[in-house]
């Protein structure tokens, strides 16, 4: 079982990352439960992906410590800082490093995806990429542009 | 009890006598609409809801399907029933508490949709059942239970007026008077068609209450020729 | 996600209208059944002006023989208690979603288990409501399924007990390929049919009420559900409903490895309570404890079906909070004495 805390600001993707990890994880035949925090403060407050991926039936959504903690904004740290075990492994997203490998805003949460599924192992690059070619697919027509550079992010 | 040929046919012959106070309005206004309903043939289409005030009585009025509602909701599950029946004849009947009291975002609701069902409201300018309170209805200086020195605040609702601002064009509204029940009929009527023809319908019946206006019948038709001055009868 | 789980299974039970009003975490069962409208057309929604109306109008539609339903949560769930009290009054198959969030008033959009008194029994009545308190993903399909079966077979308000964890997470679930017609689909108010809910003397109703009750005894060993996990041979019981059932599951596995002798009693219907089997389950036990996102909303449940019962009773409250089943691990070592 692997326990996945993604947190970021409102617009930032948080959600969209989670719900293609989730994605893939059952193209992977693998079982997976994923849940955002969702508060009335929705629009700019902090945002939370919990996902859990496992062989198994997941049936409980939340967890104590994050196997994986992946940070996207520094004022995300504060509601998180709690999921940090001793095991846990930290991912920081470029809005926090510096670290964008050349690409633009838009895709760093998809730098993060591929930090993520790196990190754990989670699920293979093809099942990553189909489902977030699944997943974009609207905005993906709509911009050919976002889909290379989202590919670029991915394949880091 | 023998029928009275005068009795419409859908009427329930076990539950008359009815239960209605002697010299209410109820009794005239389920006359006319009787009448109505025998006369359009649609007895086996109506289906009836009735509010919970003095209009409950009529729940086992007609030999009708019927059914009490809870206070102000009569009109969503009239709302309710018609989008599940559409060619049933459904007819939502309150007093003027449930219409524009407890239940005016319904009445409002329903006609800004312009859901085709015919509301009927019974107005006596109180809430008789629960022995004579303000209503949304009660005149300026009007002797209530709770305006025991005669109405001040706030202004008097009028019902068909207000919902024309926010009805269709198509949707009927019409406010006619217990006192002149031949004239109520023809408006029942045509609220009846106008359901037919997938519109919102709506009638108020200005009507009396001698029980709670504590009024002997002399009194009663002048205080209700009076409330005509300020709850004009017509089509709107 | 879970809500849309939800809309999917009123479907495929064969609900034919939708009425509600938009509350978080239940509005996205009202938007998905608003897609569903949009493909096919034997299917129809309302948006009301308010919760009151939504009730009486899957009132109104279940009276004409077609099955509605809706959803709500917290301040929807007690405006909607209008509409419920009188279905139970007129046994009118009215079926709702209730996806539980934070407790008093307004409070957070998120979850709880404290609404559990308020859909058993929020009516001025006594509760003559079917519930049931459903875990996870593939429950909220199936008891939706059966909520509707169940609620035009003995015609008591039914409801699916949920919360905004359920509504919101999202992950799998098998669709059901059969689809079981419901009992007596047919109108109920139609000629010859006169229905009141409002009585004259103290006699005609009370008379009503005790007939209600008898019917409701005298049928729940056919609707009474629950899940028994582990409970044989152990010395303490976990007593907990809905997904904080699911997380219990888990510790009870961790702490069996561990060598505690503990096990799960799960009620899946709080009404009827599964009292017969808790009796028997619950009365070899040496501790109960009771784990709810509520203060006593289950204990209370419990308390009352069981009273007798000797055992010693332990209530770990948490209002509007989850457990994680590693918080459940502690808490239970916590009260337990170590037993192997």
């Amino acid at each position: 079982m692997i326990k996945v805390l993604i947190a970021g600001e409102g617009g930032q993707g948080v959600q969209v990352i989670a719900e293609i990890l989730a994605r893939a994880a059952f193209l992977e035949n693998k079982k997976a439960l994923y849940i955002p925090n969702f508060g009335v403060e929705q629009r700019g407050g902090v945002s939370l992906a919990f996902v859990i991926i496992d062989d198994k039936s997941v049936v409980y959504p939340k967890f104590a410590k994050a196997d994986i903690l992946a940070v996207l904004a520094d004022r995300s740290w504060e509601r998180v800082k709690n999921y940090l075990g001793e095991k846990t492994k930290v991912i920081e997203g470029p809005a926090i490093t510096g670290q964008d490998k050349g690409l633009p805003v838009k895709t760093w949460n998809i730098l993060v995806l591929r930090q993520i599924n790196q990190a754990g192992q989670i699920v293979s690059q093809k099942n990553l990429i189909q489902a977030l070619e699944e997943r974009l697919a609207g905005q993906f027509k709509k911009n050919p542009e976002l889909k290379e550079l989202d590919l670029k992010a991915v394949n880091q | 009890m023998k029928q009275s040929p005068k009795f419409p046919k859908c009427y329930k012959i076990e539950s008359k006598p009815h239960k209605f106070c002697p010299g209410c309005g109820h009794p005239l206004v389920l006359k006319m609409l009787g009448q109505v309903i025998d006369e359009m043939g649609i007895a086996d289409k109506v289906v009836l809801m009735v509010d919970i005030g003095c209009s409950l009585l009529a729940w086992d009025f007609f030999d009708l399907p019927t059914t009490q509602t809870h206070h102000g909701r009569t009109v969503p599950t009239a709302v309710g029933f018609k989008m599940a029946d559409p060619e049933k004849m459904v007819i939502a009947y309150l007093g003027d508490g449930g219409a524009y009291a407890i239940g005016l975002q319904h009445t409002l609701t329903t006609c800004l949709r312009n859901d085709p069902i015919t509301t009927i409201v019974v107005n006596n300018t109180l809430y008789a059942m629960t022995g004579g309170q303000l209503a949304p209805t009660t005149v300026d200086n009007e002797i209530t239970a709770t305006t025991p020195g005669g109405k001040t605040e706030f202004t008097t609702l009028r019902g068909p007026e207000l919902l024309r601002t926010i009805a269709h064009k198509e949707a009927y509204l019409a406010r006619g008077t217990t006192n002149k029940p031949l004239v109520l009929k023809q408006y029942l009527q045509k609220a009846l068609e106008v359901q037919m023809k997938k519109n919102y319908a709506f009638v108020e019946a200005l009507s009396f209450c001698p029980t709670n206006w504590k009024t002997n019948a002399q009194k009663t038709i002048e205080r209700i020729q009076d409330l005509e001055k300020t709850f004009k009868t017509g089509e709107f | 996600m879970g809500n849309k789980i939800l809309a999917q299974a009123a479907k495929d039970a064969g609900a034919k209208i939708m009425f509600g009003y938009p509350i978080t975490p239940s509005t996205e069962i009202l938007e998905t059944w608003a897609k569903f409208c949009l493909k096919d057309k034997s299917l129809k929604i309302l948006q009301t002006e308010d919760e009151m109306a939504a009730g009486f109008g899957v009132i109104g539609s279940c009276l004409a023989g077609v099955p509605a339903f809706t959803a709500t949560a917290g301040p929807g769930n007690i405006l909607m208690q209008d509409a419920l009290v009188m279905a139970e009054a007129l046994r009118i198959p009215m079926v709702t979603m209730m996806m539980q969030r934070g407790g008093m008033s307004t409070s957070t959009v998120i979850y709880s288990q404290e609404e559990v008194r308020l859909t058993c029994f929020g009516g001025n009545s006594e509760g003559f409501r079917i519930v049931y308190s459903t875990s996870n993903l593939q429950e909220l399909y199936d008891y939706t399924l059966k909520a509707f079966q169940m609620a035009w077979k003995y015609r008591w308000p039914t409801f699916v007990l949920a919360d905004g964890y359920q509504g919101k997470m999202m992950g799998e679930v098998e669709i059901s390929n059969s689809k079981l017609p419901l009992t007596n689909l047919k109108p109920i108010l139609t000629k010859g049919v006169n229905l009141r809910n409002c009585y004259n003397l103290e006699e005609e109703i009370g008379e009503k009420i005790a007939d209600y009750n008898d019917e409701y005894q005298q049928t729940r060993s056919e609707i009474e559900e629950y899940e028994d996990y582990q409970t044989k041979d152990a010395k303490i019981i976990l007593l907990a409903h809905g997904i904080v059932a699911a997380a219990v599951k888990i510790a009870v596995d961790k702490l069996r490895k561990r060598g505690l002798s503990i096990g799960l009693f799960r009620p899946i219907t709080l009404r009827p309570f599964p009292t017969q089997a808790a009796v028997k389950i619950l009365d070899k036990a040496e501790k109960i404890i009771v784990i709810e996102s509520a203060i006593g909303q289950l204990a209370e449940l419990f308390k009352a079906e069981l009273f007798g019962l000797n055992t010693t009773l332990i209530e770990i409250n948490k209002p509007a909070l989850g457990f994680t089943p590693e918080e459940i691990d502690k808490q239970v070592c916590f009260f337990a004495d170590a037993q192997k």
